[in-house]
């Protein structure tokens, strides 16, 4: 008796219907939106933190017109430093050595 | 869909699902046509309700999506984690069903066959789950996944996690216990005058 309950139940064909389908699927769908988003690199995590492309876009903006100012301040910002620092220092790197670098070259 | 689809006909089922925790919109798909006509049987023969093994079904996929992104690829898998959550589940609602009476779980009508042949089959599939109910959970695992699902007794001693001989020891108490439960429901069942 116990066998052929066995083969009873086991003979019986059970397909799922497209409700259960659906269900489940739906049930996929809510669990993979309200999962955490992939790992993303550490790059990536910065830049999202620092405001995305845009800002990094902005800081190298920024960080061009430092380093120009550093060579050619214009009048302006001269003048605004001598005005706020009470005097005005201006120093020539290159001249010297210019000069030194012709000798050198001459006399070789 | 079905292109993407395509593109994981031949993949394993971890290999589905880590695309799924991935984000892949066709992957829930493909997984669901592979895997739940089998979740499906396996709780229907366990629990002879198919209300209740489509609860089942849905019950034991949601924790298939959930534990999706915590998948080691390559380590289990993914049909022999789905048996031992689906005997689970069941033996679980076996447990509560102790006490409700058989014509609460009674299965709906076939109209393809006679009424008489309909009410001695779900009668007797009923009697079946209704005995397993009364078995420990352990044995009513082993042995439903060896009867109900022709599992060999190393697949089962690799989804439940036990031995060889522990299989051995309970499927073959648990088939003992079946039959000394069913004697006294032989004739009810059809069977007296085999």
């Amino acid at each position: 008796m116990l066998d052929d309950l066995f083969a009873l139940a086991q003979a019986k064909p059970v397909m799922p219907s497209d409700d259960l389908m659906a269900r489940i699927l739906a049930d996929a769908d809510a669990v993979q939106v309200a999962a955490p988003a992939p790992t993303q690199s550490i790059w990536a995590g910065f830049f999202d933190i620092i405001g995305g492309w845009p800002s990094v876009g902005g800081l190298a903006m920024a960080g061009v017109t430092g380093v120009w100012f550093g060579i050619a301040p214009p009048a302006t910002v001269t003048t605004f430093a001598a005005d706020l620092i009470g005097t005005d220092v201006t120093v020539d790197l290159l001249a010297d050595s210019s000069s030194y670098f012709a000798e050198t070259l001459t006399d070789g | 869909m079905n292109a993407f689809m395509g593109s994981w006909r031949d993949a394993p089922d971890d290999a589905v699902l880590v695309a799924y925790a991935s984000g892949d919109g066709s992957a829930a798909q493909v997984l669901s046509q592979r895997l739940v006509p089998r979740v499906l049987a396996q709780a229907k023969r366990m629990l002879a309700d198919r209300a209740e093994a489509e609860d089942v079904a849905q019950e034991a996929m949601m924790r298939l999506w959930k534990i999706a992104p915590d998948w080691r690829q390559g380590e289990a898998q993914v049909s022999t984690w789905l048996y031992r959550v689906v005997a689970n589940l069941c033996t679980d609602r076996l447990r509560k069903r102790r006490s409700l009476s058989l014509d609460d779980i009674a299965e709906p009508a076939d109209p393809q066959k006679s009424a008489v042949a309909q009410m001695l089959e779900t009668s007797r599939l009923t009697a079946l789950a209704d005995a397993l109910a009364q078995l420990p959970d352990r044995q009513a695992q082993a042995v439903s996944l060896r009867h109900l699902e022709g599992l060999s007794n190393p697949e089962i001693a690799t989804i439940m996690d036990i031995s060889l001989r522990s299989v051995e020891s309970l499927t073959a108490r648990g088939k003992r216990a079946l039959t000394d439960i069913l004697a006294g429901r032989r004739a009810e069942l059809g069977y007296e005058d085999e």
